[in-house]
């Protein structure tokens, strides 16, 4: 047990929390976002795909990892407004459209890297490289924050400062106050002249873009190729991490990034006398169980779902 | 927040041959002429369906007319959404209001032009605004309360005072008075004259053709989606704007014998109920004999909705005991308290009193679906089904082409006949009827307050709560005031009970005693 | 009576709400054929666009699956298990249960299945029943777990389903790797079940080498009938629907909105952890690593597809195992990869889920029918 505890107060394993909450942190925000603006978007793990796919092969083909990276966002950002474009112009059910899309970006990425590479598996046989890391003069001199700061990439910088900029934008900026009145009576925001539909595209788009943020980071931050359904459902862990922190950006933040810790620990507990598979299901039992004792607080207290929770 | 210009002269709004069919084929406003001269209060009154709110929507930008003009200031526009209305002083507070539960009363009156720069909000200014907005228009309310605890008339303070935040020089209030106490109306009329006296021009919207009288200068008359006729308040009467509006002479009295109550068949004793949210029950005792209708009055939200939900079954009580027909409901599900012969109209029927996709012949069975004739040794006949909604279709003048007709296709008036169908169709030996005839049309109306009577005379006793005190008294035998969740007044006597007087117990300006509301009761303080 | 201006269904009369409701039909189905002939155009232009030869490759795809009976019975055996899937999330569906977790189900399933044919001495006909039946008891098992959560507590049945199909494939995954795994196999992969609990094969029933196709199909196609006539004549089905169209609606009539609920998870699990016995009874003969593979989701969509009515599942499964069958087929003869299906179901479900299409063109031709210009 001794050696559990060394592994978890290690620096090498807080940083390595902070490098696996990344893409749970980006997408978690992605699916907040468009859940406040009135439309669930289940399709964050395919965004997060797309995203991986787009900016391996560009940086891979254009030898530029920031084209790259642009590109993958931005194809996660379209697949966000097309969700959009489904659900408020065609009235598709979001889900299904979610679970649409979630199929189109598994297929579409697996057939474009085979049509390209002729590799069934991935990018690995293309050089295409990763984002670079982002080290704050001096902080390596700090103990422990140092060790856990210093080297992390760039886009898990971005993830943190994600947290208190949703919480900013919702609860300080006008377009937050619009988009939550969207998401939650949009009736009465349509009454008073805004303009619904633009702000659903804008969420949904800011939406895609966190979630492709995400996917990035999978094929050139944590690795530097893509591989097929490299996801690995993170987008669907995402959006529970959505739900389990109450629609709220801290509370999203730290289901999250609690997740991260969870699979961190499976990881490290992996390399102990334990079958790596049931390691493996430790964040996931943990998620079940925290939503059952969640729920049944909320049920306790006879409180109703916050804001647009329309699943 | 600049309003764009109006023309100098002319009327405030207006509609010149304005005719709006909609993309189903329904023509709900045919070639309306509606002139509105500034500063002016006119009551557009008509049934359900008469096209009131769709005319209303085509001024606020909700609806582009498909043929005609809309003029705003004296000068013809085009109304691409509620912003282009907004921004020429159109003002709208909606039937249902359209407000953000989460947001602070602030928050929703500058929604949407908020203050502060660079994109940011600065919510102190909003606050500022909203009590120098109230204070300025005698509108009270709380800037920094969340909307969803707030009472329903200080919600609609805050619509009007959103419009007020807009500049409008033009307010549509559409059935503002349906939620309201009859002194928080007082308080809304009284802000409103004041609002024209300051040269707004208000639209008023309503049913309630006394409130009507009271507040409005001219009255136009729809019918059909046709404007029917525009007259001075001061010339018209209650029954001749009524002839208008249904093209004959309609009396809204009931013909009803007097009662013939025998034996208990409600017993409520001690009934005491905490609520997590909404109003509680303080210890009600109350009877209703078979034969007989009691109304409940009382403000909305004083405690009617949980006291039909609890008899209902859907809540349970938190002590006292309730019995019918001598059956203690206590423990009772809610097919167990259907069993037990009690049948809801419920509030809402559009919540809870019907299924919309179902069919009308599913949702005809829904108490019914696991018995015979419909159901035998676990399998469900759609003959039988379809057979019992052609019956009851028929019986109860259902306007449907077929059984296998979604509710949401019907009109507000055939759906709640959908419901009342069900409910007395079942044989009720206790029929609660919450709030029957809202927003039904008047033939609908007269078709449900016959059939409540002839409920009764069948030996049912019916518990009716409206927030229509003309309904209550017209159909009620006995009355019951219900006043914070206690009961304040019990009128074994209607006859020659008057509005007004009711009105003062469902105030809290009096107060019968304990003993009058006991008097009679049997097997009091059996429980504690 | 009054002069109110009637909705349009008000006015027609019963004759005439017949012929809408026939139109709206035809509209409906030739939708769907619609809907399919786009996505396979879109197929084309993708294929196009990347340099392969579109029509060698649905030559390939759309004949394939017909050449050889074999290959037939490649589709049929391929059909049985999405189909199973599909129905087992349309009942949930109906009741507006959004369980995404088929995959938990089918995979308890087969274990179940498994371990009781392959551990359990039987007799005869009961050796094949008694390990679909425990095959049954597993799948239902793991939907009253999100199901209670649901009924009982509230939470929310996607994020539930959800991990629980994460937990299940890793349990499920270490079973098969550890204490399940053939002794002395280098390949992972356990022990075969006893010859007695086979579902027995096609080829023997027809004489004609049919795969690996077994009576399996019969045993869905009467699931499919069951679950119909469940949903359509009986009161539980009547209370799914209710609860699936307004639950508030449903509880004041009576209705046990939670043991619904529960009902509909449990009903729609058995039926998944039926697909499971089909892959271990009457397709593989053991557990297998990943036996299910992506057909825990394509039955989600195959119940969409259908709008959640068992017999059309049925239809859609068929439909929806084909392309999968002809894309196999393709991959080999053309060398065009096998994911353009993925992405042709993609688009199929993308089209069928934008509502807004079909109502668009029936409201047309009611206009018409009107007379309204």
């Amino acid at each position: 047990m001794s050696s559990v505890l060394d592994v978890v107060l290690s620096s090498a394993f807080l940083a390595a929390v902070l490098r696996i909450a990344t893409p749970y942190l980006l997408a978690a925000f992605g699916g907040l976002v468009a859940e406040r603006a009135g439309i669930s978007n289940i399709a964050l793990d395919g965004q997060m795909l797309s995203a991986a796919c787009t900016g391996a092969l560009v940086a891979g083909y254009s030898g530029s990892v920031a084209l790259g990276a642009v590109s993958g966002v931005a194809m996660a950002t379209l697949l966000g407004l097309l969700l959009a474009a489904l659900r408020l112009e065609l009235g598709a059910d979001a889900i299904i459209a979610g679970i649409g899309l979630n199929l189109l970006a598994s297929g579409g990425t697996a057939y474009a890297v085979y049509s390209l590479l002729d590799d069934k598996g991935g990018t690995t046989g293309l050089k295409s490289g990763s984002l670079p890391t982002v080290t704050l003069p001096g902080i390596e001199n700090i103990p422990v924050v140092g060790d856990v700061l210093s080297g992390q990439n760039m886009v898990t910088w971005l993830a943190f400062l994600a947290a208190p900029f949703v919480a900013w934008l919702f609860f300080r900026t006008r377009f937050g106050f619009h988009l939550r009145a969207v998401g939650e009576m949009p009736d009465a925001a349509a009454s008073v002249g805004i303009a619904v539909r633009r702000v659903q595209y804008t969420g949904l788009a800011l939406s895609g873009a966190l979630a492709g943020l995400a996917g990035v980071f999978l094929s050139m931050g944590y690795v530097s190729f893509f591989v097929r359904d490299m996801t690995a459902g993170r987008g669907f862990i995402a959006l529970a991490a959505v739900f389990l922190g109450g629609l709220r950006p801290w509370g999203v933040f730290l289901a999250a990034l609690g997740f991260g810790a969870a699979e961190a620990l499976a990881v490290q507990l992996g390399t102990l006398d334990v079958p790596p598979q049931l390691v493996s299901t430790i964040p996931y039992v943990m998620t079940l169980v925290a939503l059952a004792l969640y729920a049944w607080r909320r049920k306790r207290r006879g409180r109703a779902v916050p804001a647009a929770a329309s699943l | 927040m600049m309003n764009e210009p109006w023309g100098k002269d002319g009327p405030a709004v207006a509609a010149r041959q304005v005719t709006k069919t909609y993309a189903n084929g329904v023509r709900a406003v045919r070639a309306v002429d509606l002139e509105v001269p500034p500063g002016e209060i006119r009551a557009v009154v008509g049934e359900n369906g008469a096209g009131k709110s769709t005319l209303m929507k085509l001024f606020y930008g909700l609806e582009q007319p498909s043929a005609g003009e809309i003029l705003v200031g004296g000068r013809p526009r085009v109304l691409r959404g509620p912003a282009s209305a907004i921004a020429l002083g159109v003002g709208m507070v909606h039937q249902n209001l359209m407000l953000v539960p989460s947001f602070t009363v602030a928050q929703n009156v500058v929604l949407g032009v908020e203050p502060g720069r660079r994109g940011m909000v600065d919510p102190k200014t909003a606050v500022e605004t909203t009590a120098r907005l109230a204070e300025e228009s005698g509108l009270v309310v709380d800037p920094k309360a969340r909307v969803d605890e707030v009472s329903v008339g200080m919600r609609q303070r805050t619509e009007i005072l959103k419009a007020l935040h807009r500049r409008a020089r033009v307010l549509i209030l559409d059935e503002p008075t349906a939620v309201l106490t009859p002194q928080e109306t007082e308080d809304l009329f009284a802000a409103v004259r004041r609002l024209r006296d300051g040269g707004m021009t208000v639209l008023f919207i309503s049913h309630k053709l006394r409130e009507v009288r009271e507040i409005s200068d001219k009255v136009s008359v729809m019918r059909a989606g046709s404007l029917v006729g525009t007259v001075a308040t001061a010339d018209a009467t209650e029954r001749s704007l009524a002839s208008m509006m249904v093209g004959r002479d309609m009396s809204l009295d009931v013909d009803r014998t007097p009662a013939r109550p025998t034996e208990t068949t409600l017993r409520v004793r001690s009934l005491r109920y905490d609520a997590p949210t909404g109003q509680s029950l303080h210890g009600l005792d109350f009877d209703v004999a078979a034969g007989e209708i009691v109304g409940v009055a009382g403000i909305e939200g004083n405690g009617q909705s949980e006291l039909a939900e609890i008899l209902a079954g859907l809540r349970r009580p938190t002590t006292g005991t309730v019995h019918v027909g001598g059956t203690d409901t206590a423990g009772l599900d809610v097919a167990g308290h259907r069993r037990a012969g009690i049948g809801y109209v419920p509030e809402d029927r559009l919540h809870n009193g019907a299924a919309l996709d179902a069919s009308i012949a599913d949702n005809l069975v829904v108490d019914r679906h696991d018995r015979p004739p419909l159901a035998r040794r676990g399998i469900l006949h759609p003959g039988a089904v379809r057979a019992h909604a052609d019956r009851l279709i028929d019986q109860y003048a259902i306007r449907t082409p077929d059984p296998s007709v979604p509710v949401r296709a019907l009109s507000g008036g055939n759906m709640q006949k959908v419901i009342v169908a069900r409910e007395l169709s079942a044989g009720p030996r206790l029929l609660i009827a919450s709030q029957v005839t809202r927003g039904v049309d008047i033939g609908a109306m007269r078709f449900m307050y016959e059939r409540l009577v002839a409920a009764r005379d069948t030996g049912a006793a019916v518990l009716l709560i409206s927030a229509d005190l003309t309904e209550l008294l017209a159909l009620s035998d006995r009355l019951l005031v219900l006043k914070d969740g206690r009961l304040v007044a019990r009128f074994d006597d209607t006859s020659g009970l008057t509005e007004k007087r009711v009105g003062l117990y469902m105030l809290g300006v009096e107060e019968h005693d304990h003993d009058d509301l006991t008097a009679g009761l049997e097997n009091l303080g059996e429980t504690p | 009576m009054t002069t109110t201006p009637m909705t349009a269904i008000e006015i027609e009369d019963r004759s005439q709400y017949r012929a809408t409701r026939r139109r709206d039909f035809a509209v409906d189905l030739s939708m769907a054929l619609a809907t399919i002939l786009a996505a396979l155009a879109i197929g084309f232009l993708v294929m196009l666009a990347t340099g392969n030869d579109p029509i060698r490759a649905y030559e390939a795809m759309l004949t394939g699956p017909l050449d050889r009976s074999f290959r037939v019975g490649r589709w049929l055996e391929d059909a049985t298990t999405l189909t199973l899937l599909g129905l087992s999330v349309a009942i949930p569906f109906r009741a507006r249960q959004i369980s995404l977790g088929a995959e938990s189900q089918v995979y308890a399933g087969a274990l179940a299945a498994a371990t009781v044919a392959i551990f359990l001495p039987l007799p005869p006909v009961v050796a094949v029943i008694v390990p679909m039946a425990a095959a049954a008891a597993a799948g239902a098992g793991m939907g009253l777990i999100p199901g209670s959560m649901k009924a009982r507590l509230g939470a929310n049945e996607i994020v539930a389903t959800l991990m629980l199909n994460a937990i299940v494939v890793r349990v499920y995954d270490y079973l098969v790797n550890g204490p399940l795994k053939e002794p002395g196999s280098s390949a992972v992969h356990s022990e075969s079940i006893q010859q007695d609990s086979v579902l027995t094969p096609l080829s023997d029933v027809f004489g004609i080498p049919l795969g690996r196709a077994n009576i399996g199909l019969g045993v869905m196609l009467l699931t499919a009938v069951a679950l119909w006539l469940l949903i359509t004549r009986t009161p539980l089905g009547y209370r799914i629907r209710m609860t699936g169209a307004n639950p508030d609606f449903a509880a004041y009539g009576g209705i046990r909105v939670p043991r619904v609920i529960e009902w509909s998870f449990v009903i729609g699990g058995a039926v998944a952890g039926l697909a499971g016995a089909h892959l271990v009874q009457g397709v593989y003969g053991r557990l297998e690593p990943g036996l299910a593979g992506s057909l825990a989701f394509e039955g989600i969509v195959v119940a969409l597809l259908a709008r959640n009515n068992p017999l059309v599942v049925v239809v859609a499964g068929f439909f929806y195992s084909y392309l999968r069958a002809g894309g196999d087929i393709m991959e080999q003869q053309t060398d065009v990869g096998t994911e353009i299906v993925v992405v042709i179901q993609a688009v199929i479900v993308l089209l069928v889920t934008a509502q807004a299409l079909p109502n668009l063109l029936k409201r047309r031709m009611a206009r018409r029918q009107v007379g309204v210009r």
